[in-house]
């Protein structure tokens, strides 16, 4: 069933990493009333989370407030979360994969985020446009029960 | 967020509640790895975590590594559905000692 104008939700979050959790249950909520599920809404959260990590932490050198915005559409049994920020320029589409069977020792701390967001997600594209990073992420619910 | 901890014979037992994302995974590491000074074997009680992120993964390798370091145990149980699947994909399972509830992790740490 496709609708003109899928339900949407435009949220402006600034470069402070409190604003994870503020907007987590929004899009849970977003989720619940568009038929997502579950499931889709942890990977919408966790992926955001792990990216916008990422971004406040690294991304901004100047130290400065800095807007970010984050967009969900439900597109009947998908949703698609687009973010868009001012931060350097990064492509997570083309960091390296970290070795997940290294033991204890040689476990690197860093570099698990962007392997969680490539297997939460079933889609990532990424594109620099007019100083901006934006990118789009596709999660398709699989029906549960 | 909630940390409890409590001791259970000379088990100390943590459960953090709710979530643990790049924001509080600094208030978890502060309550758990000082718990390899104290002597004890350790358990993480989960059964309380919606939620977990890659901060609060590093968090608990480094638990682990303090676990190697001090050899005192270091347990986890009573994962939900959305924790248990970021430890697959993080290929983190196999890095610890999970049990499916705290009754099955003391009885395995009792033994130890």
């Amino acid at each position: 069933m496709s609708r003109l104008h899928p339900p949407k939700l435009s949220l402006a979050i600034v470069n402070d990493l409190a604003e994870i959790g503020r907007i987590a249950p929004i899009i849970e909520k977003f989720c619940a009333e568009h038929g997502l599920g579950e499931e889709t809404a942890h990977a919408i959260n966790l992926s955001l989370d792990e990216l916008l990590t990422n971004t406040i932490s690294y991304g901004f050198e100047d130290g400065g407030r800095h807007v970010i915005d984050i967009v969900v559409e439900a597109q009947g049994d998908r949703a698609v979360v687009t973010v868009k920020d001012d931060a350097a320029a990064f492509d997570p589409t083309e960091a390296g994969d970290p070795d997940l069977d290294a033991d204890l020792d040689e476990r690197p701390i860093g570099g698990l985020g962007i392997h969680i967001v490539r297997a939460m997600m079933d889609d990532i594209v990424y594109a620099r446009v007019g100083g901006h990073n934006q990118l789009t992420l596709t999660k398709i619910s699989v029906q549960e029960g | 967020m909630d940390i409890r901890k409590e001791t259970i014979d000379t088990i100390t037992v943590l459960t953090p509640v709710g979530r643990v994302d790049s924001n509080s995974a600094r208030e978890v590491e502060d309550a758990l790895l000082p718990l390899f000074d104290e002597g004890h074997p350790v358990l993480v009680d989960f059964g309380q975590l919606s939620y977990i992120s890659s901060a609060g993964l590093r968090v608990l390798l480094l638990a682990a590594r303090r676990s190697k370091a001090t050899n005192l145990p270091l347990a986890l149980a009573g994962m939900s559905k959305p924790v248990d699947e970021v430890f697959r994909i993080s290929g983190f399972a196999k890095l610890f000692q999970i049990h499916p509830d705290r009754a099955e992790a003391l009885a395995a740490l009792g033994k130890g």
